[in-house]
């Protein structure tokens, strides 16, 4: 009303009688126009109809979105001129929810999901959820509304809900952003906001989409409106030079051992990955969630339990090598040092003298100063600011290239060997899980084999959750939609809504989407509970409840006895109890299918094929497992 | 159960130095192989030992049946350590564990921790659903 005020009396005022007004004097108090004619109360089409035109074209499926009334013509204009079909609208009841999502789908469908937010609040809300998908090279695209013409804006809260540069607050974790100012710049950077998030390296884009350029009528003064062609950029692939070089070094190396991290964006990524293992007879680290060496958490890169697999001895792997190539992999210092966190924090090579070094990433093309996810300095032999998974079949080629009869042999009695080692590690986990097979509570290794029970036969992704890393060496992870990796900046309450958002994309797929979730994470913002099952989005979550900020308690111990003061009051501050959070019926209330909490060790498998029963049926289904700290 | 907030992404591995029987490899760079000639255990106190091992925190790493997590700690018995290397562990862990001073856990503690670890009883029978073989697992 505010708004559309101020515009038809602007519209009704004859540009002529305007321009002969005289201006008033400084002393004047200020006052509207008295329109001439008769109020114009409604209109024809809306900017934001071609805003819903654009996001059309671009293909996004779904937009998520907590309602705010700086994007009201935007909403407004999705659910009724674009028939609230691709994109089709999914209630948030939290910003960070809607972006956590986004980034959850995107890493099992490859394509982005719009997210509309307030330029001000919404954005705040959203901004940590930003910050993982930025660290995780995930492309979230961000729609803010905002009012910047201060004459318009309603008294009282629109004020404090406006902002001069939507986008500053969030400009050091996204790849691009951009404020348009008339219905053709919104076209055009709207497409290049698309093309950025989606050149690799990915991230997340943010388009201001003013609530004047939303709501006012389309015009003839509009401008030209089309959408204009979106042509998505090749991925950078690294000097051909360079490649050869590393083909050679590792043609000769005695130990090459492959680490990945965000390598495979796609399973293309994956089977390279496997091509270039098997043709040198290499070992592979990967799909390695909170490790020691934290390392290879990204994606699902390599077969768990292919023979080349080294994840569960990367240890010996990594001091044995004499080549090692990082792959799109963010923490290569953390991988080939080993980091000592006592009263003097100190770190020494994990690796032998004379290692070759070499990284593939195009995490080189996209650093910046404040946030300092870039990881620490490692003194390489060779890099290539490129993208990995494009750059995987020139190194094939090069290397292919260069292997003799002599050092096949040489490779195929070194892939024996590492087939051995691979194997005795697997044997080793399966006898370590099951100690404390029957306690209470439930050991993770139980847990976890009591899920892949339940799963095996089923066209299964793991979404959300690495239960002490007990899945990688219980389960058998061989496609690429099975592991998704982690939040990337380990901002809390990532879990829930991604999982949620993963999900989505795997309903169409008719996939069973595992989330194994945190307790304390789940906690961060519970709504997106309701907006599964509002939305009919199935899954099946299965809580790890340990009651306890449990990485938070550790470290508390390592300082009070570092203190001499002892651990007795480590809980405080970090334990989750008292009341316990009873996650079953709290889902419930949500609208989910739900059971537990789950103590004894011989409930767990009959309540979890009943929730998957449930999923099943399209319903999101919840049993909250009591279990071990660890 | 959380990742961690804070900035310097601290790993959690509180790996007793010299003491892990998880892998029968080498973890973090450390030979796993006790280094103390066998000496013969000091006697403790099981069910002391079981109560301490959660009330100093133990468990929160190695679990309450000491059966030890692959991201945190490793399982610490049965067939662990033999005493002075435990000892040495506890007392001066080389990597992330936190230090146990004689202030925090005494002599008497300690022995008392080891031999609840020690106590553990040994898997002989992995269940079926731990099986390699798929078939075995029904």
């Amino acid at each position: 009303m505010r708004r559309a005020a101020a515009v038809s009396a602007a519209m009704a005022a004859p540009a002529g009688a305007a321009a002969q007004s005289p201006i008033p004097a400084a002393s004047t108090p200020a006052t509207e126009p008295s329109p001439t004619e008769p109020e114009a109360l409604t209109g024809g089409r809306a900017g934001s109809d071609f805003m819903v035109d654009t996001i059309k074209a671009l293909g996004f499926e779904y937009v998520c979105a907590n309602p705010g009334s700086s994007f009201r013509g935007l909403h407004e204009s999705v659910i009724n001129y674009g028939g609230n079909e691709k994109p089709e609208l999914l209630t948030c009841l939290h910003e960070e929810s809607a972006v956590a999502m986004a980034h959850g789908y995107f890493k099992i469908e490859g394509k982005p999901l719009a997210v509309m937010a307030h330029g001000t609040v919404g954005l705040q809300h959203a901004s940590m959820a930003l910050y993982n998908a930025w660290c995780d090279r995930v492309p979230v695209y961000l729609l803010l509304g905002n009012t910047l013409d201060a004459t318009i804006r309603a008294p009282g809260v629109e004020w404090v809900h406006s902002v001069q540069d939507a986008a500053a607050m969030v400009r050091d974790y996204t790849k691009w952003d951009d404020t348009p100012m008339s219905l053709p710049h919104f076209g055009e950077s709207a497409v290049r906001a698309y093309k950025i998030a989606m050149t690799p390296p990915y991230g997340p884009v943010v388009i201001v989409a003013d609530s004047e350029l939303q709501e006012r009528p389309i015009t003839d003064h509009s401008g030209p409106l089309r959408v204009p062609q979106l042509t998505l950029a090749a991925p950078p692939q690294a000097d051909s030079a360079a490649v050869a070089e590393a083909a050679t070094f590792l043609v000769a190396a005695d130990a090459p051992l492959l680490i990945a991290d965000r390598l495979a964006r796609t399973s293309a990524g994956l089977a390279r990955l496997i091509e270039l293992a098997e043709l040198l007879q290499a070992g592979v680290i990967s799909t390695q969630p909170n490790s020691l060496p934290p390392i290879a958490a990204g994606r699902m890169n390599f077969p768990n339990r292919h023979p080349l697999n080294q994840t569960l001895r990367a240890v010996a792997a990594i001091a044995d090598a004499d080549v090692i190539a990082g792959l799109e992999i963010a923490n290569i210092y953390g991988a080939t040092h080993i980091f000592r966190d006592q009263l003097e924090r100190t770190s020494r090579p994990a690796t032998k003298a004379g290692v070759k070094l070499i990284t593939i990433t195009a995490g080189d093309l996209s650093i910046k100063a404040n946030y300092q996810d870039f990881q620490r300095y490692v003194e390489a032999d060779l890099t290539m600011a490129a993208d990995g998974e494009a750059t995987l079949p020139a190194l094939i080629e090069a290397v292919r290239r260069l292997i003799t009869p002599e050092r096949r042999r040489a490779f195929d009695a070194r892939g024996a060997r590492l087939a051995d080692a691979s194997r005795a590690a697997l044997a080793n986990a399966r006898t370590e899980a099951a100690y404390a097979w029957n306690a209470s509570p439930i050991s993770t290794a139980r847990f976890a084999a009591e899920v892949w029970q339940q799963i095996r036969r089923e066209d299964w992704s793991l979404v959300n959750g690495n239960l002490s890393g007990w899945p990688l060496r219980l389960w058998d992870f061989d496609k690429h939609h099975q592991y998704i990796g982690v939040s990337g900046g380990s901002g809390i309450g990532y879990g829930m809504p991604a999982s949620i958002g993963a999900a989505l994309a795997n309903r169409k797929h008719g996939r069973l989407s595992v989330n194994i979730q945190n307790d304390g994470d789940m906690m961060y913002a519970p709504g997106v509970l309701w907006t599964a099952a509002h939305h009919r989005i199935p899954i099946l979550t299965v809580v790890h409840n340990n009651r306890s900020y449990h990485e938070e308690t550790m470290h508390l111990q390592r300082m009070g006895n570092r203190r001499n003061r002892g651990v007795d009051r480590a809980h405080i501050g970090n334990q989750i109890d008292d009341p316990a959070i009873d996650y079953a019926r709290l889902a419930q209330a949500m609208g989910w299918y739900a059971e537990g909490p789950i103590a004894d060790p011989g409930d767990l498998g009959p309540s979890l094929a009943r929730a998957i029963a449930a999923v099943k049926r399209g319903q999101p289904a919840l049993v909250d497992v009591v279990t071990q700290p660890r | 159960m959380m990742n961690t907030r804070l900035v310097r992404r601290v790993l959690c591995a509180t790996v007793l130095s010299g003491a892990a029987v998880l892998s029968g490899a080498v973890l973090n760079g450390m030979s796993l192989t006790a280094q103390a000639p066998p000496q013969p255990a000091p006697a403790g106190n099981v069910e002391k030992g079981r109560l301490g091992f959660i009330r100093v925190g133990c468990a929160q790493c190695h679990g309450r049946e000491a059966q030890g997590s692959p991201t945190t700690g490793p399982r610490l018995g049965p067939n662990g350590l033999p005493y002075p290397a435990f000892a040495r562990a506890v007392r001066t862990p080389r990597l992330q564990m936190p230090p146990y001073s004689e202030r925090i856990l005494s002599d008497a503690d300690l022995v008392d921790l080891y031999a609840f670890v020690q106590s553990r009883p040994k898997v002989t029978t992995p269940p079926a659903l731990l099986s390699s073989d798929p078939a075995k697992q029904n």
